[in-house]
């Protein structure tokens, strides 16, 4: 079964997250700091008339902070009821996968990314890392 | 105490009368928003002066001032007419329908005073 | 002696006015239609005579020279008209321009601004229209004299026309009595309860021998125009059946042909409800002394700490207090009810813009307007208004094509402009701009741009609402000026949190769609600087904006995190905050020059701030995320930039910080 993917870089390397759950890709002009939120999270951004919260990958997978480019863009994916903001260093391609190209994590990639990477892969050459949204933005629901 | 029936279809326009007299002693004030209303209200009630805008819209206010007229106990009510603009046409007819007195718009506060005042003095039942 | 001042009444004055000038245009468009239909405005005329003449007269107590010269016109225009039945016709026009006039001046007066002198020229056609042609002669109804003699010809062309629809006219003899006033049925009671069960053509006092069942020896006849039974009227005037009698009985002679009663009837019995008029400024004061209310309960709150304090029992003053939170709380949301305004008043003056716009651009205009019964707070449906215009213009001016284009294309000549809104669900409100018109043009649109053709409805409104771009490069008489398609985005969208959605087909025509939330948290908010961010904080939790004086604040050594000091300040100590510090988690700075004063519980706690910007409305946006939900911030909102703006509650960071100091 072939499914696409979203593919992004993050401090040199290649992720991929499901493109069905990606609700729209934008640039990163800057987001509104909430204070007392956890680190990894930059801030809101008002996108098409929802207030969206950013969380910055690098941070995120605790990797050294840069600042933002022209190339940054904010992935916005739907998890549950959830919309939230994925900063990430570039975005610019969507690659397709068969369930068979995926393969569990090597021990040491899956303690490193905390659980965030459900699976590797084999795209042509490249070896990319499938991101499982719902852990990125934490388990909690939405309240009410 | 004067009770004073302050009729016009606006109600700014009544505000702004009683606001010009009710700095004078022993008056109060009743309004009514319509000729039909005012009519009603003086069959029903006593009141010592009417002060009666003439351009209502349901009923004009020189039918009003001949309806008072011809009422025998309404007969002495002083009716103080308050208009825009009169002509002299307009100022006739509602006089000799039996109107008392005739102010136009706009008006000095001290105007509708001077008005009330010398309608109250003349109308003091003698003895 | 009195020194009444008769300008202080210009607030009422304006809010008469512009109720006045609504009806007339409600008025005048709806004398149009009937007479187009080929029944009588003489009700209308009636009316539209009445609001010129109140215009008129307010306008000469408040000293608006201009104003009172055209309503003076336009009355006696209207009074010749009413008095001889004769139609409006094409004065119309005219009517409406002095109309507008007349608004354009109440508008200047309003934002104190010079009123500009009427117009020479309209005000000479006004006083050049001879309204008084006699309109179709109507034969003998059969009117018994004590009535006939005291209809105009106005009144008894009324009757005439109701009769021909096949209405029946009726006359209900109410007498008042002191009894019957004194349980509310007066004339203007019964005159409204007759209202609503058809059209009331006169009301004519009459004197009657005094007797027990006519104390006062006055009787009204009122003349009506109805469907209803006997029955009915009867009871609606509180009489006895035979207070009511019909008044005719044969059709007249010469009578246009039958006409259905218009649907008007229905709608404006509905309307007439139990409703009192409030010129909303009223309402914005009642929310501006609630506010002072809810300082006043926080003072209230920190006397009763300082007695509990001092060891006196507070337990039911305490819960006393707590209660009234909830009460004011209360109070506001019905305040903010009260500030709804229904859809249906809101998109009133639609019809007259279209008219406007119409005869413009030389295009013929069919609108339906479909508003429901939905109802929005005032300050939602002002910010939607501009929008809903703007779109409406938009539909006119590029959208529908010329009649005789419409016709070689197989449409109707007049071009189809429908303006719906209804309720989505519970939480939901959706309002509609759809037309048959040409579609919109995505190729040329996107060349303009120098964009690639939009690939979907969503590209499509990105292009269409991306800020200075129209599909005309230079302004046209009615668009391309004032509000843009950006900001009807930005309004509906940005500030309100809602959605705005395009579908269009070439040929065929174009639907904008704009969802809004129905309620909408809306605060009075102070706007301020800090470490150059704007912030925004409700007014309802400020106690104080406090001046930070370098001598009153003490800085003890020992001072630990964000804490700038202690402010000395009428006798107490009050803890000052660095705001940004606080924040950023490090320690104080200079601080500001002004401080943002709180009470929780009754103690006193200061943020400081840069500037204060000022104070305006806000719509707050909960935010929901875990990921960004946290204590001292209540939400977001948008003051117009695109970017979301924070809301704080400095009551929640208040407890932060004594939190964090190891206090309560």
């Amino acid at each position: 079964m072939n499914t696409l993917y979203v593919l992004f870089s993050v401090a040199g390397t290649e992720y991929v997250l499901p493109a069905a759950d990606v609700v729209q890709m934008e640039s990163f002009s800057g987001a509104t700091p909430v204070p007392g939120t956890a680190p990894f999270v930059a801030g809101l951004v008002q996108m098409r008339g929802k207030v969206v919260p950013v969380v910055d990958l690098r941070a995120r997978f605790g990797l050294p902070a840069a600042e933002p480019t022209i190339d940054s863009r904010v992935v916005v994916v739907q998890v549950g009821e959830r919309t939230v903001g994925l900063l990430v260093d570039s975005a610019r391609e969507v690659i397709r996968l068969r369930l068979e190209d995926l393969e569990s994590p090597p021990d040491i990639v899956a303690q490193d990314g905390a659980g965030f990477v459900s699976s590797v892969a084999r795209a042509g050459q490249r070896l990319v890392m499938v991101i499982d949204p719902s852990k990125v933005v934490g388990e909690e629901q939405l309240d009410g | 105490m004067a009770r004073i029936l302050v009729v016009d279809d606006s109600q700014v326009m009544r505000e702004m009368i009683i606001a010009c007299l009710r700095g004078e002693e022993g008056l109060s004030f009743e309004q009514a928003g319509s000729g039909l209303e005012a009519i009603e209200m003086l069959s029903l009630g006593r009141y010592d002066l009417v002060v009666l805008d003439l351009n209502m819209p349901d009923i004009g206010g020189v039918e009003v001032v001949e309806f008072i007229r011809a009422q025998d106990q309404l007969g002495d009510l002083p009716i103080l007419i308050v208009t825009t603009r009169g002509d002299d046409a307009s100022r006739q007819q509602v006089m000799a329908a039996g109107a008392t007195r005739y102010v136009t718009k706009p008006f000095n506060p001290e105007q509708i005073i001077g008005e009330v005042r010398g309608l109250l003095r003349s109308a003091q039942p003698a003895g | 002696m009195s020194a009444v001042d008769l300008k202080t009444f210009i607030t009422g004055y304006l809010a008469e006015v512009e109720e006045h000038l609504r009806m007339a245009e409600r008025n005048l468009l709806e004398a149009e239609r009937v007479e187009a239909a080929g029944g009588s405005s003489a009700r209308q005329v009636r009316a539209l005579f009445r609001s010129m003449h109140t215009i008129k007269g307010l306008s000469a107590m408040v000293g608006v020279e201009p104003v009172v010269d055209l309503a003076h016109e336009m009355e006696a225009a209207l009074r010749v008209a009413d008095r001889s039945g004769t139609p409006l016709g094409g004065a119309v026009d005219l009517l409406v321009r002095g109309l507008r006039a007349v608004e354009a001046r109440v508008r200047a007066l309003a934002s104190g601004e010079a009123v500009p002198p009427a117009p020479a020229d309209l005000i000479d056609a006004l006083a050049a229209l001879g309204l008084d042609r006699l309109g179709a002669e109507v034969g003998d109804l059969g009117l018994p004299e004590d009535v006939r003699s005291r209809l105009g010809p106005g009144e008894t062309q009324e009757l005439a026309h109701g009769l021909a629809r096949g209405r029946r006219a009726v006359r209900v003899d109410f007498v008042p009595n002191p009894s019957r006033a004194a349980s509310g049925l007066n004339i203007t009671a019964v005159r409204e309860r007759l209202g609503r069960l058809g059209d009331l053509v006169k009301v004519i006092p009459m004197s009657v021998p005094r007797s027990p069942e006519a104390p006062v020896g006055l009787s009204f006849a009122v003349l009506m125009l109805t469907g209803a039974a006997d029955a009915e009227i009867a009871e609606a005037a509180g009489m006895p059946l035979d207070a009511v009698s019909s008044l005719v009985g044969a059709q007249p002679a010469a009578a246009p042909a039958a006409l259905p009663p218009p649907a008007e009837d229905e709608e404006e019995v509905e309307l007439r409800g139990e409703v009192v008029r409030v010129p909303v400024a009223r309402l914005d004061d009642v929310l501006d002394r609630l506010s002072v209310l809810v300082v006043s309960r926080s003072r209230i709150a920190r006397a009763v700490a300082e007695l509990a304090s001092r060891g006196v029992d507070v337990g039911a003053l305490s819960h006393v207090v707590q209660e009234s939170t909830r009460h004011l709380r209360d109070l506001r949301a019905a305040i903010m009810r009260a500030r709804m305004v229904s859809l249906a008043e809101l998109l009133e003056r639609v019809p007259l813009i279209v008219r406007g716009l119409s005869r413009t651009v030389g295009k013929e205009i069919k609108l339906d307007l479909d508003a429901g019964r939905a109802e929005l707070d005032k300050a939602v449906g002002e910010r939607l208004f501009p929008a809903v215009v703007h779109l409406v213009r938009n539909a006119v001016d590029h959208a529908i094509e010329p009649a005789d284009e419409r016709e070689r294309a197989g449409k109707p000549r007049a071009g189809h402009i429908r303006v719906a809104c209804h309720e989505r669900g519970q939480s939901q409100l959706e309002l509609q701009v759809i037309d048959d018109g040409r579609g919109i043009d995505q190729a040329a649109l996107a060349r303009r741009a120098g964009r690639d053709e939009p690939r979907d409805p969503e590209e499509l409104l990105a292009l269409l609402t991306e800020v200075g771009l129209s599909t005309r490069d230079q302004a046209t008489t009615t668009s391309g000026r004032g509000v843009g398609m950006d900001i009807v985005k930005r309004v509906a969208v940005d500030q309100l949190g809602g959605e705005l959605m395009v579908a269009t087909e070439r040929g065929r025509g174009t639907a904008f769609t704009i969802r809004v939330p129905l309620s909408l948290t809306i605060v009075d908010a102070f706007c301020f600087h800090s470490g150059e961010r704007t912030y925004v904080v409700p007014m309802s939790m400020v106690d104080e904006i406090v001046e930070l004086e370098p001598d009153r604040v003490h800085r003890p050594p020992a001072l630990a995190g964000a804490l700038v000091g202690l402010l000395d300040r009428r006798g107490e100590a009050i803890p000052v905050v660095d705001l940004e510090a606080w924040f950023a988690r490090r320690p104080a700075g200079g601080g500001g020059r002004k401080a943002i004063l709180v009470r929780r519980r009754g103690r006193p706690l200061a943020f400081t701030v840069d500037r204060m910007l000022g104070k305006q409305e806000v719509v707050v946006r909960p935010l929901e995320d875990p990921l960004v939900r946290v204590p001292g911030v209540s939400g977001t909102t948008d003051l117009g930039d695109g970017r979301p703006t924070l809301v704080l509650d400095f009551l929640a960071l208040g407890g932060q910080v004594r939190a964090a100091q190891g206090g309560p």
